[in-house]
């Protein structure tokens, strides 16, 4: 007997509750479909589904089944794939991706450095966020990466985390780009541009809950992924007139003060100021400028990810070049471990 | 207290007889999976996601029988929800002879299991019934008080309640103090400060089902069920066993998905860095019971997180209410 097609259409049919619907969507007939199962269950000894007159369902010992033919069907892709790779001749190549805004110059001498351990052999890389690696990782289209965190670590080994500080990308007409060493307390009050939240939710929420914690509380946060939509954002949003600090009251500027010889601002003023997108160090583009904030009170934390079960000495090394690469061309530091004070409901002790 | 007699297990591999609290009941109509369920999993996973967590949940009907699973048979590191098994196989000792829930113990200043509430953090010798130290174990996680009960019951009584109860997959492997032990020995020299480290974190045995106390999400709902359908044991016993699982008292769980003064929630959470647990009852006054076990690990290590810890309510509620649709 083929174990694993017959453990497809049991699953199939667990899925679908139903021989009709998983037959159709297996496109084999029905009456073919029912004595496949008949035969899974002579061979395993158990009853897999309840027939009803209503419709199928799971015999516990059918649950248990499912739930190991999910691990024993992945396994059996990962072991197709990795043949499939043998095959064509791709065994020497490792699978590895970087997040977003990791920064030229990292990417390069993340290249650089794992050419240099491993002479011959190949680096596929690609950009991922951390939530489609932490998938790939997992589903074993990817063998190392460069993660974010917090990132899932279910199956997951991590190297070294590194601490990248971010700083503000502000407009340059923007009043708090004369200030060479901005706190992130500066930002209160001003609109937010940070990457989607949808890439990484737990990534997104730790920056807001580092902002809140740093007395920065946005009036509003936006959401863009590549350089140029971000500094459009930033851009867009003009920065408040410089005679007009936030003060209560102040409601009434939409456009030019009576009597200023200045130029009328180029959009109406967005409440609280311009935008300002929070961004590791970087080329900032025409009209941006990019300021560090004082103390680095808000980063992203960085570390090589890959496979917990796996021995692979190509990975070892990714993993290597990867934490060098980092910390010498990103201005990557060890991240520093801050007081902990847990509530009592978080019922275990530190 | 004398090693009490097991009730005899099941031998055959078939599903066990009752009281089997994993099978759904006979006359139960299996109908197929009612759109309403398929809509509701999507958004529980969906809201799984946007907190940041990977989630998994059962939730039963305790009367009908009806269930809707999310990854419900994959198994879980339980941490403080396993005492919720301590208690039920403490009940049923009780009821059979074996325990006097009544009986004083003494509970000296020194040697107490670490814990941020209750006796954990008491300093002074006490002296407290084993049905008192049940509602501190419950109402705030007390480790001290729930490794006294350990000390008392046993593990392998625990393990022997489980299996009589068809749970073959609720296994306890240690007892708090020796979790927590664990948990120090894979900190390390860094001590606590380890345990926010997403490496170190990553390789915690305290996380690893196969290595600490565990069970799935379908077979704690089936033992909630079991206890509120006085199959665990009866009478005055299952009826201060509930009152006992109804003493907890946080709300930021579970209990935040019900805001409602008619409905009443009884539950025990579960926590150790990235996990977040809860199991509980839900109980309506239109009679309505469902049992609940969500269980949640966090993207992110930080100890305080209000979304990952909120969003166990909102996941109960999507399936309570999709077991309660028409």
């Amino acid at each position: 007997m083929d174990l694993l097609r017959h453990l497809r259409y049991f699953r199939a049919v667990a899925e679908e509750r139903h021989f009709g619907r998983a037959a159709e969507r297996l496109r084999i007939a029905q009456p073919s479909l029912s004595q496949r199962i008949r035969r899974l269950e002579r061979e395993l000894g158990v009853r897999l589904f309840d027939r009803g007159s209503q419709g199928t369902a799971l015999t516990p010992a059918g649950r248990l089944v499912l739930a190991e033919a999910d691990h024993v069907l992945a396994a059996a892709d990962r072991l197709a794939a990795a043949v499939a790779r043998i095959g064509s001749g791709a065994a020497g190549t490792l699978r590895a991706a970087v997040p977003p805004h990791l920064g030229p110059a990292a990417v390069a001498a993340l290249i650089t450095g794992y050419r240099e351990r491993s002479p011959g052999g190949e680096l596929e890389l690609r950009e991922l966020t951390t939530t489609a690696q932490a998938r790939e990782l997992a589903a074993g289209t990817l063998d190392a990466g460069v993660v974010r965190h917090p990132c899932p670590a279910p199956g997951l080994a991590f190297g070294p985390v590194l601490h990248q500080p971010l700083g503000a990308l502000l407009a340059e007409a923007d009043p708090l780009a004369a200030v060479e060493r901005l706190t992130a307390a500066d930002l209160s009050g001003r609109a937010l541009v940070l990457t989607p939240r949808a890439d990484d939710p737990a990534l997104y929420d730790e920056v807001l809950t580092a902002c809140a914690r740093h007395g920065c509380t946005p009036a509003a946060v936006h959401e863009a992924s590549g350089a140029d939509f971000t500094r459009a954002l930033v851009l867009s949003t003009a920065p408040p007139a410089p005679a007009a600090p936030r003060t209560p009251g102040a409601a009434e500027a939409p456009g030019a003060p009576p009597g200023s010889e200045e130029p009328p601002a180029p959009a109406a003023p967005a409440p609280g100021g311009g935008a300002v997108a929070l961004l590791p160090r970087t080329t900032a583009g025409p009209g941006t400028v990019w300021r560090p904030l004082a103390g680095d009170p808000i980063g992203w934390r960085t570390s090589a990810a890959w496979p917990a079960d796996g021995h692979n000495p190509a990975v070892a090394r990714f993993a290597e070049a990867a934490h060098e690469a980092m910390r010498d061309h990103a201005g990557m530091r060890p991240a520093r471990a801050a007081a902990v004070h847990p509530r009592p409901a978080s019922e275990f002790p530190l | 207290m004398t090693p009490p007699q097991p009730p005899p297990p099941p031998e055959r591999p078939e599903p066990a007889r009752p009281p089997d609290a994993t099978a759904p009941p006979a006359p139960r109509t299996t109908a197929p999976t009612p759109p309403a369920h398929r809509t509701a999993r999507s958004r529980i996973r969906r809201a799984f996601t946007e907190a940041g967590v990977t989630g998994q949940l059962h939730a039963r009907d305790i009367d009908t029988g009806a269930g809707l699973a999310v990854a419900a048979d994959t198994p879980v590191s339980t941490a403080s929800v396993h005492k919720v098994c301590l208690l039920a196989a403490l009940y049923r000792e009780a009821e059979h002879g074996r325990v006097d829930l009544t009986a004083a113990v003494d509970i000296p200043a020194d040697g107490r299991t670490p814990g941020p509430t209750g006796l954990g953090a008491m300093r002074d010798a006490a002296r407290l019934s084993l049905r008192d130290l049940a509602v501190l174990a419950v109402s705030v996680s007390d480790n001290t008080a729930a490794d006294v009960l350990w000390d008392a019951v046993g593990i392998e009584a625990v393990n022997r309640t489980m299996t009589a109860l068809g749970l073959t997959r609720t296994t306890a492997v240690q007892k708090v103090r020796d979790l927590y032990a664990a948990l120090a020995e894979d900190a390390g020299a860094a001590g606590a400060a380890a345990l926010l480290d997403p490496a170190r974190v990553a390789r915690l045995r305290a996380l690893d089902p196969a290595r600490t106390n565990r069970s799935t999400p379908r077979e704690l709902t089936a033992l909630l069920a079991a206890v509120w359908r006085d199959e665990v044991c009866t009478g005055a016993y299952a009826a201060d066993l509930r009152r006992t699982l109804g003493t907890q008292a946080w709300g930021h769980r579970l209990a935040s998905g019900f805001p409602f003064d008619d409905v009443r929630v009884s539950g025990k959470t579960g926590t150790l860095p990235t996990l977040r647990h809860e199991i509980g009852v839900v109980e309506y006054p239109d009679g309505g019971r469902y049992a609940v076990a969500v269980c949640t690990r966090a993207a992110a290590t930080a100890v305080t997180l209000p979304a990952a810890d909120a969003v166990i309510g909102t996941a109960a509620r999507l399936a309570v209410d999709a077991l309660r649709a028409p």
